[in-house]
């Protein structure tokens, strides 16, 4: 005789929910109660954010050279700096974090993600290590290039300094990068070597004194972004502005998006718990939780207007065709 | 259909009777057996499931072996290849292992897609997963089960050394020293030709013929139970020039001519010659490996068959496999995901070659595609447009190969495991009374069980217990039939009683008949109807010991619980068989001892459907006595003798057969002289012929049986099991059609159809006994208009015609027979009895041989989408078990051919409805759900990152870490469906019991099917979106990086489809409590930990738990589940809420069949 147990005999006690009307009404209203909140109150917080986003890759273009971007951006001899004039829509408290956006950059290319090494960042005794490097691996005559790779050749370059009048305000560029990458993923005693020496200049150079944990406009741009219209961290101004306050930024714009057709952004935002403008998040739950309010009166209708009774032997299928009718 | 299952006789296997004499016509009565020129020599003809794949051997003239007796290195054994003793079971040797190994699993057609998939991405140009991580998932499979059959196969070759170390004592050649003595040696080292000596209970190393026994008349007792699971003992006979040469002087010698090795464990042919003589051989002469000596000191035999030519390892194969029908469904939804999968890289990659044409020209510049290399000047990892589209393709096969899940076999192989275990833990599947569990043989047709339409059952032993009981006598046209109190007979040997061990129900006035010693007709007759019954039959009495030392009790063995029962009877009646040994019966008739000379025995086959022996009687007559079916008897009659008798005999046959029983007739006749004479010589010669024995026995049978007079008949209750007419009943609510495939002949059939509820007054009921072509056709024409008659007019209203022929309560039974099933089987009126079977709810096949039972079988199988199953007990039921979808094998008395033969094995037929109804609807339930969900969860997963591509200028970057994408499939969400898989059910056991009806659901394949299938992909497709697009907007123009967001992309597919499995989860116990929600807690550790890897990429990621804003996702399938619950209830909807209101009520109403440890009442 097998041993008998309510396991063995599949008998465990057990809960076994069904959905009857009171429950679907009950988890309608309660996700509706929970997401309606939540959504207001992210919207409310979005819309504290201010935010104000200049482009000006096409507007640092000079008049004359409007038709052949390329040449302007690849002449070394063509002075790129630029200024441009930024009027303060809302009172925006500190910090007020600067970043740029590059549009149509496709940081997540495959090519371009893997074009790395890791161990190279982090430990100075590896600086041979390039592979995965690979177009941007070695110099011509073989030596390795740190940090090797696609990712930190291309890196950006445009440098903003801003003003109020005739205040200066002083940009903050001490961590804006992850602390956890500064501490383990990049090296303290790795410097950077034969960067930027090719045919072909990417973006940005790098001070060769410097190591690369304190590169910190190298980290931000490393930690690649998700989606090809991104924002990278400048920087961050630790001064109040006011309403119609008037920025001048004096840019140098040396990164070339032209190319391929991206866009440059200059971002000045102020922040919330929640993060930046963004109202999506906030509108997804309203929608949600006003479509299960919806729902729950909906249902509750629908079980007025039909009601079955649960467990009702007529509506199994055989007694609703009985025999003999 | 030559191998036909006895009809009457239930004796499968007839085991070979005692030698008859050839040198007198009518010898005396001797103390020793008589030295005779010529001994056994049959040709059985059994059925045999093999048997077809013998023929062809059997007609090879120089298909033969010779075997030197008692010189193996002589015999050339080598030369000639005969194989040693050593056997071996094991697949693989320690070399051999990994290559075999990997060749079997790969024989599986899903694993070469994987292989595929891991090779490509080896390739550097396409490698999308590290190397390692891609290898993994396959790798991990590949090694489980590999170390799953090196544990099997270790135990495997332990098992092998033991049984080749095991110690034979094997006569050593006469010049060696030692020589004529039997020293031991190991079972490997025994060689074809080798003279083995064997004791008492111990086991036979090889196939051996028997040359002679410690009993002087060379007959050994072995079981074969380890052969075929009968217990009873088999005699086996030595020859007796063999036998006698050895007593005198301890030599052997000759040479044996035998068949080629074969897997027929029923036949063997063979001539010996010694002395100058040729003595042939008959199965009743080999012992086979495997079984064991009993009742036996000692055996002698020679050697023919060794090693892996041995009868037991030629029938060592499992069973067949089977595919389940949801498994061949899968297979058209694979097809359909990987017309997806192709689909979703075509896109992709034509997207590519777009993108790479429109931006051509800034390549080169462009910083993060950068075409050329500038220290080498050349391009870099770019080949061109077409090249670069073909390597995308590529990429996304490596991917997206996800959509197909590898994880789905494995958690369907641990599944169906789960629910072999519970199914065999099942104590309502349990067989107190044999002590057998359930047993899943096959591992791969569980949920089939769940969709059952059909069910073919044999009678006996199946629906019946087979145990026999005489009930019934009809002697010279008198019926005795009113049997009451069983009185026990005994008859007194050398001052001991001795006493049948089982007494039979007597009639009073046919005892008081035979006791009055009266010398009448009427008592003469009958004094020699039950001689006929204890002489004519293979029965052999075994006399135990009791603990009274003055009583010993008889205990008659044999292999046909017939024969067994009127033995008994005979017994009862006073007329006792106590000894049989080679050549003669002793019968104590009513306290006088005599001695019958069995000088022939011509033994049933099935197109004779008699058997017959010819006696020598003490009063030195010669008799035949026969027993057989009524049709056959006769047949043979001297019918102008005994027209009344035979009337009053048909009557009585007639009534027997109406009450269920099984019916013989018995009959008898003198022999002259010369008619023995003639007799005799032919037998003789039919005898010793090697080819085509049994044909030329049987017609010397046919001659000898005519002008028969007919003694009387028997009626045999073949008892119904418990539980029968009921098990019918729920299968037949459960529209589950119950066929019955019998070798009985039809007024049995139709009463056990009556008795057992199959069959009720009111059905119409269509016979089809046929003895042409041209009747069976119209037959079944008309039977055809009848049924179309019927359902016209019943079905006036708008109802459906199935529906009709149920409302109008009138039902049809078509009953056909084996004879008319030759004209229909294989010919173009199958067709039409295919038609006209599907009109009738119940369908009862009588006298069909073994193989037409899988004819009708397949005559379903072949022409609906239907399942079947077939459920039976014997060696003829062997061929209909393994046509049938689902095979299920009763161990009960005729063996365990059968069980071999089957896919779950059990003790009752009555548990074919638990198994059904509860096992069957469950495992359907839980395995469908469970693909499912599969692919549904997989879908999802790889729609995600299909989004991805289109935000990555389609270069197949994946966002999600290549750990976590390897890990979904895996381990973040199998777990919880194989858990789910195993221990859900939607409704109780008691519920499906009391609503047989319910069981339709899988019999309309409503938990899978295409429809459900779109309908998940739908799901997929609108929870990917969700899933992608909440934090594609959320963070879009955000400074998140590729890790985070795809930290966010990994963990809300775990969540949403886990929170999806937790929606539809019937019960929650603790364990499925643990599963699921621990694998939601498990991922989210899991991504923190792979995130506090420096070394990866994602290191120090925040904000992961953002993920559970993916909820939205569920508000769809909640808001469809509730609104179908309520307003489009299905009926396990239904039933499960009676469940849950009536809980009580259910309880009270199984009470009857379940003892509940937990009445909710107390």
């Amino acid at each position: 005789m097998p041993k008998y147990s309510k396991f063995t005999q599949q008998e465990l006690p057990a809960c076994k929910p069904i959905l009857t009307p009171k429950w679907v009404v009950s988890v309608f209203f309660l996700v509706g109660i929970i997401f309606v909140p939540v959504g207001v109150v992210s919207l409310l917080a979005a819309r504290d954010v201010v935010e104000i986003v200049d482009r000006y890759d096409d507007a640092c273009v000079p008049a004359n050279m409007t038709d052949n971007k390329l040449a302007y951006i690849q002449n070394p001899n063509i002075s790129k700096d630029c200024t441009r004039t930024l009027t303060i829509t809302e009172d925006m408290k500190q910090p007020i974090f600067v970043y740029y956006q590059l549009d149509n950059f496709y940081q997540n290319h495959r090519r371009y993600v893997k074009s790395r090494n890791d161990g190279q960042l982090r430990d100075a005794a590896k600086a041979n290590q390039t592979s995965a490097c690979e177009p941007e691996k070695t110099t011509a005559d073989g030596k390795p290039i740190v940090p090797c790779g696609l990712i930190a050749w291309s890196l950006f370059n445009d440098t903003y300094s801003f003003t109020r009048g005739n205040e200066n305000l002083t940009v903050d560029k001490k961590d804006i990068s992850w602390k956890s990458d500064r501490e383990h993923k990049f090296g303290k005693n790795v410097y950077p070597s034969n960067f930027q020496n090719g045919l072909l200049k990417g973006g940005g150079t790098l001070d060769p004194a410097i190591p690369l944990s304190e590169q910190e406009d190298l980290i931000v741009w490393m930690r690649t972004a998700a989606l090809p219209t991104f924002r990278k961290l400048y920087g961050r101004i630790y001064v109040d502005l006011k309403k119609n306050d008037t920025i001048t930024v004096r840019l140098s714009n040396n990164y070339n998006t032209y190319n391929f057709g991206g866009k440059k952004k200059l971002v000045l935002s102020t922040a919330t718990w929640l993060g930046g403008k963004n109202d999506f998040l906030g509108f997804a739950y309203v929608i949600v939780g006003g479509l299960c309010f919806f729902l729950a009166f909906a249902f509750t209708l629908l079980y007025f207007i039909k009601p079955r009774k649960l467990g009702d032997h007529n509506y199994l299928s055989w007694n609703r065709h009985p025999a003999g009718r | 259909m030559a191998s036909e299952r006895p009809l009457l006789d239930a004796s499968p296997r007839p085991p070979p009777p005692p030698p008859p004499p050839a040198s007198s016509l009518l010898p005396p009565p001797q103390q020793e057996p008589p030295l005779r020129a010529d001994r056994l020599a049959f040709s059985l003809d059994v059925p045999d499931p093999f048997r077809r794949e013998d023929h062809p051997q059997q007609q090879q003239p120089d298909a033969s072996r010779s075997v030197v007796v008692g010189d193996p290195s002589a015999a050339a054994a080598a030369a000639a290849g005969f194989a040693g003793n050593a056997i071996r079971t094991a697949k693989y040797s320690v070399l051999t292992f990994l290559p075999r190994n990997l060749f079997e699993q790969f024989r599986r057609l899903s694993y070469v897609y994987f292989l595929a998939i891991t090779v490509l991405n080896q390739l550097p140009q396409v490698a999308v997963f590290g190397r390692g991580a891609s290898v993994l998932p396959l790798a991990f499979v590949l090694f489980v089960t590999a170390v799953k059959d090196a544990y099997e196969d270790f135990r495997r070759h332990r098992s092998d050394r033991q049984e080749n170390n095991r110690l034979a004592r094997v006569l050593a050649a006469f010049s060696a020293p030692g020589g004529g003595e039997f020293p031991p040696k190991k079972w490997k080292h025994i060689r074809v030709g080798d003279v083995v000596r064997v004791a008492s209970s111990e086991t036979l190393p090889a196939d051996m013929v028997l040359l002679a026994t410690s009993d002087p008349s060379g007959v050994a007792h072995v079981q074969t139970v380890n052969l075929d699971g009968e217990t009873n003992l088999k005699t086996r006979y030595a020859k007796q020039e063999t036998q006698v040469r050895f007593s005198q002087d301890g030599s052997v010698g000759g040479v044996l001519h035998c068949e080629r090795p074969n897997r027929n464990i029923y036949g063997f042919q063979a001539n010996l010659e010694i002395d100058g003589k040729r003595v042939s051989l008959g199965p009743s002469n080999i012992v086979l490996r495997g079984c064991e000596l009993k009742n036996t000191t000692w055996a002698i035999g020679v050697v023919v068959y060794a090693g892996k030519e041995t009868k037991v390892m030629l029938n060592s194969s499992g069973a067949p496999s089977k595919r389940s029908r949801l498994e061949t469904q899968l297979n058209r939804e694979t097809v359909i995901l990987s017309i997806m999968l192709i689909g979703m890289c075509t896109t992709a990659s034509v997207l590519a070659g777009i993108w790479i044409l429109n931006h051509r020209g800034d390549l080169e510049l462009t910083q993060f595609f950068r075409e050329k290399d500038y220290t080498t000047g050349k391009n870099y990892n770019y080949y061109g447009m077409g090249m670069q589209i073909f390597i995308t393709f590529l990429m996304a096969v490596i991917v997206y190969q996800v959509i197909i899940p590898i994880s789905l076999y494995i958690s369907m192989e641990l599944v169906r495991l789960g629910q072999a275990y519970f199914m065999g833990a099942d104590k309502d599947l349990y067989d107190e009374s044999s002590r057998s569990k359930f047993q899943c043989r096959a591992l791969n047709i569980n949920e089939d069980l769940g969709q059952i339409k059909y069910v073919f059952s044999d009678k006996t032993g199946t629906l019946t217990e087979n145990k026999m009981e005489f009930q019934c006598a009809s002697i010279r046209g008198v019926d005795y039939c009113s049997g009451k109190d069983s009185c026990g007979y005994s008859v007194v040997v050398d001052d001991l009683l001795w006493t049948p061990k089982m007494a039979v129900r007597t009639d009073p006035q046919l005892l008081k008949l035979l006791r009055s010693g009266g010398t009448d007709e009427e008592t003469k007759l009958a004094l020699e109807f039950f001689l006929a019954l204890a002489a004519c039959n293979t029965i052999v009495p075994l006399v135990l010991d009791t603990r009274d030392s003055k009583q010993k009790l008889i205990d008659y063995q044999g292999e046909s619980p017939d024969e067994q029962a009127l033995v008994y009877a005979a017994a009862s009646y006073g007329i006792v068989l106590v000894e049989r040994t080679s050549g003669y019966v002793v019968i104590d008739v009513l306290g006088d001892r005599q001695r019958f000379d069995i000088l022939g025995l011509h033994e049933f086959d099935s197109d004779r459907k008699r058997m017959s022996v010819i006696v020598g009687c003490p009063n030195k007559t010669v008799k035949l006595y026969v027993k057989g079916a009524d049709s056959s008897l006769f047949g043979i009659t001297k019918s102008s003798l005994d027209l009344d008798i035979v009337r009053a005999t048909e009557a009585h046959l007639h009534k027997y057969s109406s009450l269920g029983l099984r019916t013989l007739v018995v009959g008898m006749r003198e022999l002259s002289l010369p008619e023995f004479e003639e007799w005799q010589l032919a037998y003789e010669n039919a005898s010793t012929a090697v080819l085509g024995r049994g044909n030329l026995l049987r017609s010397v049978a046919a001659n000898i049986e005519n002008n028969i007079h007919i003694l009387g008949a028997t009626g045999i209750e073949d008892k119904l099991q418990d539980g029968v007419p009921e098990a019918i009943e729920s299968l037949r609510q459960a529209d589950i059609k119950v066929w019955i495939l019998t070798g009985d002949k039809q007024e049995t059939a139709i009463s056990i159809g009556y008795s057992c509820k199959l069959l009720t007054n009111d059905m119409t009921q269509i016979v089809i006994n046929s003895n042409s072509k041209e009747s069976c056709k119209r037959s079944l024409e008309e039977a055809l208009a009848t049924a179309k008659k019927l359902r016209i007019t019943s079905s006036t209203g708008t109802l459906s015609p199935e529906l009709a022929s149920e409302s109008a309560g009138i039902t049809l039974a078509l009953i056909i027979d084996g004879n008319s099933l030759v004209y229909i089987l294989e010919t173009e009126l199958q067709e039409e009895l295919f038609k006209v079977a599907r009109e009738c709810s119940v369908v009862l096949c009588c006298r069909v041989a073994p193989l037409q039972k899988a004819g009708i079988v397949a005559l379903i199988k072949n022409r609906t989408d239907d399942m079947t199953l077939a459920i039976g007990d014997g060696a003829n039921d062997v061929s209909m078990i393994q046509m049938a979808d689902v095979g299920v094998g009763i161990s009960g008395q005729e063996g365990r051919q059968a069980v071999m033969a089957s896919d779950f094995a059990m003790g009752q037929f009555r548990f074919l409805v638990p198994l059904l109804l509860v096992h069957g609807h469950w495992n359907y339930q839980r395995m469908s759900y469970m693909i499912l969900y599969n692919f549904y969860k997989n879908a999802t997963f790889v729609l995600v990152l299909f989004w991805y591509v289109l935000y990555t200028a389609f270069t197949l970057t994946t966002a999600i870490t290549e750990w976590s994408s390897l890990l979904y499939t895996v381990l973040y969400t199998s777990l919880p469906t194989i858990v789910v898989g195993i221990l859900d059910k939607d409704l109780s056991k008691e519920t499906l019991l009391a609503y047989p009806k319910l069981y339709g659901s899988g019999q309309r394949d409503e938990k899978y099917n295409v429809n459900l299938f779109v309908l998940n992909m739908l799901e997929a497709l609108w929870q990917s979106l969700v899933i992608f697009y909440i934090p594609y907007f959320a963070y879009r123009q955000s400074t998140i990086d590729m890790s985070s967001l795809g930290d966010l992309w990994a963990l809300a597919p775990v969540i949403v489809v886990n929170m999806l499995l937790a929606m539809d989860i019937f019960r929650w116990n603790w364990i499925v409590h643990a599963f699921v929600w621990g694998t939601i807690a498990a991922t989210t550790i899991c991504l923190f930990v792979i995130d506090s890897i420096w070394v990866l990429p994602g290191y120090g990621c925040p904000r992961k738990l953002n993920a559970f804003m993916s909820l939205h996702a569920m508000v769809p399938h909640f808001v469809i589940k509730a609104f179908s619950e309520h307003f489009i209830p299905s009926d396990i909807q239904i039933a499960r809420e009676i469940e849950k209101s009536e809980n009580v009520n259910l309880v009270n109403r199984s009470e009857v069949s379940m003892t509940r440890l937990d009445d909710p009442r107390r």
